[in-house]
């Protein structure tokens, strides 16, 4: 195929998918069902009709999307609201994908009877969930979750994954090379969390420090910078043996945490490219399923899925979250936001690169039980949240119209300053104000206005004056507006 | 938002006597944690009182405005207090203060936070209002005149 008609189904697929999804957002559609919707569309049993069936591309496209949407994940994390719950999100992203992922095989082997491998391959692909969808959810509806359940639910979501790719892996060698014993998938499991995390813990602060001391030439390589760096960490991770998904996720985070150059333009630039590789990852995912042969698992599908959202996943939440302080209503709603994503369809290709048995069967389960999932509870998400008294209606994030990105680690800040009632400059143009050279009024608040600051600008005692200045001038600003 | 929404009357006193400025602006911070808006209240008080540092909020007629900025709390919070006895504040004009209001933002609600402060103010200049405050007999009473005065106001 010519390039310019790749690029033009490429790009058309992109567009329609962002434009389809501005007009269905209102009616609280998961995002990612559109994706997918427009890929199996667009693919050979939709109106598209384009021949699609390369798993091991498809992987590929899946790995890479990963790669930048767990980083993305991680950097943009608000490391405060996360804090306290860290320890739940790591019991509920360990151990609870492990009984998930338990619990699911073994009813699949004692009601379904499938020999116990599949099971195992199955119960590990779905086991881990996908919040990413929850929230862009929970936005759509203009609620938020009360107290520390919607950090739990984001930091389990963005570090489950590891945890799920592992056991499928584990069992993919178990299923090929049957002599491998027990002791060496034991032996696996540590080596990919603890390479993985040792990794992402120190490249996440190294970055930091390389960051704000180098100063590159400009400014729009810091997020390309990133972008290689990221790769790096999944690749040298990945290479020695450790997960790179893991090390990615958690290096993100460790940069989220700390202050570096152009932060806020980097964590744009990974908000597009994390939008990007979902509907990449989701259209390419759409495109890699035939309906048709979904149709013969719709039975066992739907079986498997009820299992899954009505007794594995609150079975394993209400376990692993014994001893945590959540209510009975706190854990049937973690449970219910056990929604399944993008992971496991990209875990389903594995079985089928792996060249395994049955894995045409495998991954056509595995995309019924996500696409099921995703429209069960993703739509019902805001309902059951409101049903429960845990949703509270949305404070709209309104930040100031001016925004302040520090360059490098400078003094510089963004101060606000009341003048004091029966101040000697009110009445006075701001201009006779005489401030430092170095400070300098951006926006004057009075009352519910906001006043754009100009020399002629008459102040009042009471406005609130707006001013990006030297940390070291505050104390003399303060004493001109007296 | 607007002041007589986020102010409730177990966040109002009128029978505070504090000793001096660093006790009034502790008092007022455990007045704000009725609301169980503090998920860190050191963090809170950290924040209130490195402002505070700078110069202070006692920006005359009697009037001070402690305020600091964290993400470790829930919601904006304020809490209110009609003293009985002034203390010194040091004030910009050295009078002693009888209104304290005290305003705790978040970080990521820099706008709401702006603009509060300039309505809180903009209103405590007022004579009359201070007046009707001072005559309150009881936080019920200072939450309508709060409600009463800013009908005039739009919703921020």
């Amino acid at each position: 195929m010519l390039l310019e008609y790749i690029l033009l189904i490429i790009a058309v697929l992109i567009i329609l998918s962002i434009v389809i999804s501005r007009y269905t957002y209102n009616l609280g559609t998961p995002t990612l069902l559109i994706f997918l919707a427009v890929g199996m569309i667009a693919g050979s049993e939709g109106l598209g009709n384009i021949y699609f069936d390369d798993y091991r591309l498809s992987q590929n496209v899946g790995v890479i999307a990963l790669v930048i949407i767990l980083f993305s994940g991680g950097l943009n994390t608000k490391w405060q609201s996360v804090k306290n719950q860290i320890t739940n999100a790591i019991v509920l992203s360990t151990a609870g994908v492990f009984l998930t992922a338990i619990f699911a095989a073994a009813f699949m082997y004692f009601v379904l009877e499938f020999d116990l491998l599949t099971c195992l391959l199955i119960g590990s692909i779905i086991s881990s969930t996908d919040a990413a969808a929850v929230f862009s959810i929970l936005e759509s509806q203009r609620i938020k979750i009360k107290g520390g359940l919607s950090p739990l639910l984001q930091v389990e979501s963005g570090s489950n994954d590891p945890m799920a790719i592992f056991l499928t892996i584990g069992t993919i060698q178990i299923i090929t090379s049957p002599d491998s014993g027990i002791g060496s998938i034991l032996l696996l499991f540590v080596k990919q969390m603890s390479i993985g995390f040792g990794l992402g813990f120190a490249s996440g602060l190294i970055l930091v420090q390389f960051i704000n001391r180098h100063k590159f030439i400009y400014d729009g390589f810091y997020p390309v910078f990133l972008l290689a760096s990221t790769f790096l960490v999944f690749s040298l991770a990945s290479t020695l043996g450790g997960s790179g998904y893991l090390a990615v996720y958690i290096s993100g985070l460790i940069l989220g945490k700390y202050e570096f150059i152009h932060k806020r333009s980097s964590l744009r630039f990974f908000d597009g490219l994390a939008w990007l590789s979902q509907i990449c990852m989701f259209v390419v995912l759409g495109l890699l399923a035939f309906p048709s042969q979904l149709i013969p698992v719709i039975g066992t599908g739907l079986i498997v899925s009820a299992f899954l959202i009505l007794i594995a996943r609150p079975a394993s939440v209400f376990l692993t979250m014994v001893f945590s302080k959540f209510n009975f209503k706190e854990k049937v709603f973690i449970s219910w936001v056990g929604l399944r994503g993008s992971i496991p369809i990209i875990l389903g290709t594995f079985p089928l690169v792996a060249g395994i048995e049955n894995a045409n069967m495998i991954f056509n389960m595995v995309f019924f039980i996500v696409i099921t999932s995703v429209v069960i509870q993703g739509w019902s998400i805001p309902k059951v949240a409101t049903y429960l008294g845990l949703a509270e209606k949305e404070v709209q994030q309104i930040k100031s119209p001016i925004e302040f990105e520090p360059l490098r680690k400078t003094d510089r800040v963004l101060e606000e300053f009341i003048i004091p009632f029966n101040s000697s400059i009110d009445g006075k143009k701001l201009v006779d104000l005489r401030l430092p050279e170095n400070a300098l009024i951006v926006l004057v608040c009075r009352d519910e206005e906001f006043l754009l600051p100009k020399g002629e600008t008459i102040l009042h005692s009471g406005d609130v004056l707006q001013v990006l200045t030297d940390k070291s001038l505050i104390k003399e600003i303060y004493e001109k507006l007296i | 938002m607007k002041i007589s929404e986020i102010l409730t009357e177990k966040l109002i006193s009128i029978t505070l006597h504090p000793k001096n400025k660093d006790e009034a602006i502790n008092q007022m911070i455990e007045l704000a944690d009725n609301s169980g808006n503090f998920i860190e209240i050191e963090e809170v008080r950290r924040s209130v009182f490195e402002r505070e540092k700078l110069v202070s909020t006692g920006v005359g007629k009697g009037f001070a405005i402690p305020h600091g900025k964290t993400d470790e709390i829930k919601d904006v919070t304020a809490s209110f207090a009609v003293l009985e006895n002034p203390i010194d504040f040091d004030s910009i004009d050295s009078k002693p203060v009888k209104f304290i209001f005290l305003l705790v933002g978040k970080e990521s609600l820099l706008n709401a936070h702006i603009k509060l402060l300039s309505r809180i103010s903009r209103i405590m200049n007022k004579d009359e209002f201070r007046e009707k405050l001072s005559n309150a007999k009881s936080p019920g009473m200072v939450l309508k005149l709060f409600t009463e005065e800013e009908q005039n106001y739009l919703d921020i």
